[in-house]
């Protein structure tokens, strides 16, 4: 308790600023949900344009890449990074409902979620030659099909399924606490990471070594 | 000064280390947001109406202005800014370009600004994947110029970067608080 009021308020006024605190913002009324249609990016010719409703974000491998490299303590080149986009639960149930089963899915909003292999990587003894792909996913009730494909800087609602070349299968755990932002995450595992996807009741890992 | 904020980062990455007591982390104060040119493209090329080729895009982080004095307030006029918040901002050219003259070749590049009370000078940069300005090494840079700023009708709450198309390719609109700016980009 004492570390957060440090983290919260005393360190961030300290230091004037540099990093947002860990505040979360009020959180918007999401009726027309960027989950299922484009909305948040109604009108970006114009500058003052209003921010998304699932805002992107991008997680490193090794994790805390950047903050490691700014302090001048990491690999000159990352492993890996995912670009993708934070739609909310809201009270709904998100998979066999707002996600359907058996049905592509973007693993996040509005575009297509990116992921990026800075060297070849190996997944379920598969060589992944290093490069950009998409990655998305068909999730079913107890496993998802997790797919990397090769149509780039593409909106995640219509997935040519021709452009895929690899895909994997991965077992569904089930959460008692639901989450309610979705969240990827690469977490440390022996010879390479886990890459921890989450939403609502629902926690997959996809097993990425180097 | 520097030293002081990496110092400060330090602790604060720490401690933020230490008071992780969930897996799931809220949504960043600050979120990140793409543009690309041709404007719209994901959803161009969805629609099937991408009629011109992929040139650029850029990944940068939206900090709100929050009734705060942006210019010459929060930013200090003569200092390096990472133009947004958290990760530094990359600009990626799928194709070479031109900026003022100056022959960018196809690649990634992080970008900074120094915003001064008249003009910003933008910073193309061949470190990416950092955070922040923090670290920032001009010995790095590949690219240095001047752009006049003006003023904004009313003050832009949400730091914005979009491309906007040109006769001779495309600007690179900036917006916060009560100033504008564009950095002309030509292919």
């Amino acid at each position: 308790m004492k570390i957060n009021l440090l983290y919260n308020f005393l360190l961030p006024a300290l230091i004037g600023g540099i990093m947002s605190s860990c505040n979360t913002e009020p959180r918007q009324s999401n009726k027309n949900d960027s989950a299922i249609v484009p909305a948040g990016k109604i009108d970006l010719t114009n500058p003052l344009s209003q921010m998304d409703k699932s805002p992107m974000d991008l997680q490193y491998f090794p994790v805390d890449y950047s903050k490691l490299k700014m302090l001048g303590k990491s690999e000159p080149m990352p492993y890996a990074r995912v670009i993708f986009s934070r739609p909310q639960k809201n009270g709904r149930k998100i998979f066999g409902n707002v996600v359907k089963y058996d049905e592509p899915w973007r693993l996040g909003a509005n575009e297509a979620t990116e992921i990026e292999f800075f060297r070849d990587a190996i997944i379920q003894n598969q060589k992944i030659p290093q490069g950009r792909y998409v990655i998305y996913c068909i999730p079913q009730q107890d496993k998802w099909t997790i797919i990397l494909n090769k149509d780039l800087f593409t909106w995640g609602l219509k997935i040519d399924r021709t452009k895929d070349v690899y895909q994997f299968e991965v077992p569904v755990v089930r959460l008692n606490a639901p989450v309610e932002v979705f969240t990827m995450e690469f977490e440390n595992a022996k010879d390479g990471t886990n890459l921890l996807m989450g939403w609502d009741d629902v926690k997959t890992l996809l097993p990425i070594r180097f | 000064m520097k030293k002081i904020s990496i110092l400060g980062f330090v602790i604060l990455f720490s401690l933020h280390v230490l008071s992780q007591d969930s897996l799931w982390p809220p949504i960043d104060n600050s979120p990140m947001d793409m543009s690309y040119f041709p404007v719209n493209y994901p959803l161009l090329k969805i629609n099937k109406a991408a009629d011109a080729p992929l040139v650029m895009r850029v990944i940068y982080s939206r900090p709100q202005k929050k009734d705060r004095e942006v210019f010459g307030g929060l930013l200090e006029y003569g200092q390096v800014w990472r133009l947004g918040a958290n990760e530094a901002t990359e600009i990626e050219f799928f194709r070479d370009v031109k900026i003022e003259g100056n022959k960018v070749k196809k690649g990634k590049y992080s970008m900074y600004a120094i915003p001064y009370e008249n003009k910003w000078t933008i910073i193309l940069n061949k470190e990416t994947d950092t955070w922040g300005a923090f670290a920032y090494d001009s010995k790095k840079d590949i690219l240095r110029v001047d752009v006049k700023t003006e003023k904004n009708s009313g003050p832009a709450e949400v730091f914005s970067m979009v491309f906007s198309k040109t006769g001779t390719g495309a600007n690179l609109m900036m917006t916060w608080d009560n100033v504008k700016t564009f950095l002309p980009i030509s292919f």
